[in-house]
């Protein structure tokens, strides 16, 4: 009894203890400090103000925006500031974390696909007031492409915008197997069978977890044959039902039972992809425009082309998906003690993000005053998107984290060349109907 | 001195500090998580509760009864199959030289002690379908039409991820075994040997049966340890193609974590909680009832 007494005593002890240090992080928005910048407490004294930075170090790009521009150029243009840096390439799961501890960093990447939840909570700054007051605003060229329901709520170099899905080749590879330029999806059939008989793989892309399928491919498979119709299914007009729609999966099921992806495409991962292409394995690579920079320099016989048309709706080049997100850049914590340096930090990081992609010849939307002259290809891709006449958002961001990751895992059956349009639609289209992105 | 140790108060005092870590990181958390699984949670915030909408959700979800016949296909494969395999394996090491002995311990160890991760990308490169080990001995040998997308087949995929799971931890098994094995007086080898009995009847009527206390241990272990299977299936397949190689962990972290259903995948945790115990209960229940002494 007295054995037992002292084990429950115990126990007891250790939940008042856990209890007394946690903290739900579930305060109501009307709770929240949502201090206005200028309003806070000055900083009397000439300590430099410490910030957190959680921020997204996915690949080689945002490493080498981190180490060669943010870092080294700190020192110089945000004199009074220091920063305590964490780097991940899952910030949504990090800002769970931080979410529920009840501290979130000053400044962090925001995602689409976790924003919302964060805004919602009344954890994300509404930065509008703050950009205008400042002139901030004016350096971007669409300020309407910053804007998310009733406020501005991240920072961005405005690159996104002008990132779009593109087919790369191999130019030799290509000469030598007396293959032309697709301009439509049957040529692009048969190349592929032209590849196939000679041994090479035709066309590789990140198949693992539905990367591909799920950022571009079936938005671009729908919209070769009317674009109109991709433009509905981006603005929840119409669902996966139809046919138009269905014609666009039957496209990427048609690739995937031919073999044009090659053998186990649905467990490529993003480097393998890119790696089959750059080591001259695979013919094409269908990847975004954000790869351009990098290919042209280290692929010497890189070339690209527009998606080839499936019907009299579409010519190539006629209309493109473009990549980016209001919600994707540089955020601010409402919980922030220093708003006002905070949002300082958020513009700069933009600012350093601008100057990385116009050094590497990107277009950005947010202007920095550097200019530089674009690579042969990268003026080809920049042509392109300005004479496009129909520019489609991408349909993944248009979708809250359940559909958007229902979506991925179905896409990537869709690469199995087992699993047809029907299965996709039967599997996914409740889903897509239960998407809360619009409310 | 003696006595004092053997009193409640410093059972009490050595005790606490096991109890509070184990109260803090195995029982606490389970407390929230049940109320969460009640609710509908973004892993921001909580929208409410729902009563048990979760745990409908999930009873009626394709892939969590696929990621529960997965776990239950690894984990009969680790039983029926692995642990056969680690006691034949003790048996054969039992019989090595020592230096033949001393090489392969080292060896059957090295294994476990890697990384997961290091483990899925070596098997990841074996089963590559154009180039890897695999494929490319089959078509070696004229068999090209065994030869498969291994980690893409939704009918094979599991069982390729089993595969590599299982080998990881064969080694430590077996050494296991191995250790119990050398823990068995001599005496009652020579004592059936002296009564006619073979090696196979030795090993049948006095190992296997003196064994069971370790065998009991293997047993829990690799259950456990299969039922826990994540870290292969992450870096091997990512759960896919589609769901089809997802386990039971595994379907708990992409409801929670990637399609940021907090709610559900707490449902699907407590679920797993259960089953745990269940298992635990059972093995309890009907293996090694009775401890031997020798």
């Amino acid at each position: 009894m007295r054995k037992n007494w002292k084990t429950g005593t115990a126990l007891i002890m250790s939940l008042l203890l856990l209890t007394a240090c946690g903290n739900s992080g579930n305060t109501p928005a009307s709770e929240q400090t949502n201090t206005a910048p200028g309003k806070e407490k000055e900083v009397v004294n000439q300590q430099p103000v410490k910030l957190k930075l959680l921020t997204i170090s996915s690949d080689q790009a945002r490493q080498t925006i981190m180490k060669e521009y943010i870092k080294a150029n700190l020192a110089n243009e945000l004199p009074g500031i220091e920063i305590e840096y964490e780097e991940t390439s899952d910030v949504g799961a990090k800002m769970k974390v931080y979410n529920a501890s009840g501290e979130l960093p000053d400044v962090f990447w925001s995602g689409a696909d976790y924003a919302t939840a964060i805004i919602n909570a009344g954890n994300q700054l509404n930065l509008e007031q703050s950009i205008t007051d400042s002139g901030f605003i004016n350096k971007f060229a669409v300020k309407e492409a910053l804007k998310y329901k009733d406020g501005i709520y991240a920072l961005s170099s405005g690159a996104d915008a002008y990132f779009t899905p593109k087919i790369f080749y191999h130019k030799d590879i290509f000469q030598a197997n007396n293959i032309e330029i697709p301009t439509t999806y049957d040529e692009l059939v048969q190349a592929s069978e032209k590849l196939l008989e000679a041994g090479i793989q035709p066309i590789a892309a990140p198949g693992k977890g539905g990367w591909a399928p799920a950022f571009f491919m079936i938005q671009n498979m729908i919209q070769i044959e009317d674009p109109a119709v991709a433009q509905q299914l981006v603005e929840n007009k119409i669902d996966f039902t139809h046919p138009v729609v269905k014609n666009g999966l039957d496209r990427v099921v048609k690739l995937a039972e031919m073999g044009a992806f090659g053998p186990g495409a649905a467990n490529v991962d993003y480097g393998p992809a890119k790696e089959a292409f750059t080591q001259n394995k695979a013919a094409m690579y269908m990847m975004f425009s954000w790869e351009l920079a990098d290919l042209e320099a280290n692929v010497p016989d890189v070339g690209i082309f527009d998606w080839p048309s499936a019907g009299e709706k579409y010519t190539p080049g006629s209309a493109i998906q473009f990549w980016g997100s209001p919600l994707a850049g540089y955020a601010v914590s409402a919980k922030s003690k220093n708003v006002e340096a905070a949002v300082k930090l958020a513009q700069y990081l933009a600012e350093q993000d601008a100057k990385y992609f116009t050094d590497t010849g990107s277009l950005v939307t947010l202007d920095v005053g550097a200019t530089s002259t674009p690579a042969p290809l990268m003026q080809a891709n920049i042509d392109a998107y300005n004479e496009a006449n129909i520019k489609i958002p991408s349909l993944t961001v248009m979708m809250d984290p359940k559909t958007s990751t229902e979506y991925s895992n179905f896409g990537s059956l869709l690469m199995t060349g087992d699993y047809t349009s029907d299965d996709f639609i039967k599997d996914f289209n409740d889903l897509w109907l239960a998407n809360t992105y619009f409310e | 001195m003696t006595r004092f140790f053997s009193t409640n108060t410093s059972i009490f005092i050595f005790a606490f500090p096991a109890l509070f870590i184990f109260t803090a990181f195995v029982v606490y958390p389970l407390f929230p998580e049940i109320v969460i699984s009640f609710q509908k949670h973004n892993g921001f915030s909580s929208q409410g509760f729902v009563g048990f909408k979760n745990y409908i959700e999930i009873f009626s979800s394709n892939s969590f009864w696929k990621a529960n016949t997965n776990t239950f296909i690894i984990v009969l494969l680790s039983t029926a199959a692995g642990l056969p395999i680690s006691l034949l394996l003790a048996f054969l090491l039992d019989s090595q030289a020592n230096g033949t002995r001393r090489y392969f311990k080292a060896a059957g160890m090295l294994p476990a002690i890697l990384s997961v991760t290091v483990i899925a990308q070596m098997w990841m490169a074996i089963y590559e379908p154009q180039w890897g080990l695999l494929n490319s001995l089959l078509r070696a040998i004229g068999l090209e039409s065994l030869s498969q997308e291994w980690l893409t087949d939704r009918g094979i995929v599991i069982f390729s991820v089993a595969v590599a799971f299982l080998w990881q931890y064969i080694g430590l098994n077996t050494l296991l075994f191995y250790t119990g094995l050398k823990s068995i007086p001599k005496t009652y080898y020579e004592a059936a040997l002296m009564d006619g009995a073979g090696p196979v009847k030795s090993a049948l009527m006095i190992t296997i049966p003196l064994l069971q206390e370790v065998i009991k241990f293997v047993l829990v272990i690799s259950i456990l340890g299969s039922m826990g299977m994540f870290a292969h299936v992450e870096v091997m397949t990512g759960g896919g193609p589609g769901y089809f190689s997802r386990t039971i962990v595994y379907e708990l972290y992409y409801k929670a974590f990637m399609s940021s259903e907090f709610g559900v995948g707490s449902a699907v945790a407590v679920i797993y909680v259960l089953q745990c115990i269940l298992i635990t209960l059972v093995l309890n229940r009907f293996v090694a009832r009775e401890k031997i002494e020798f």
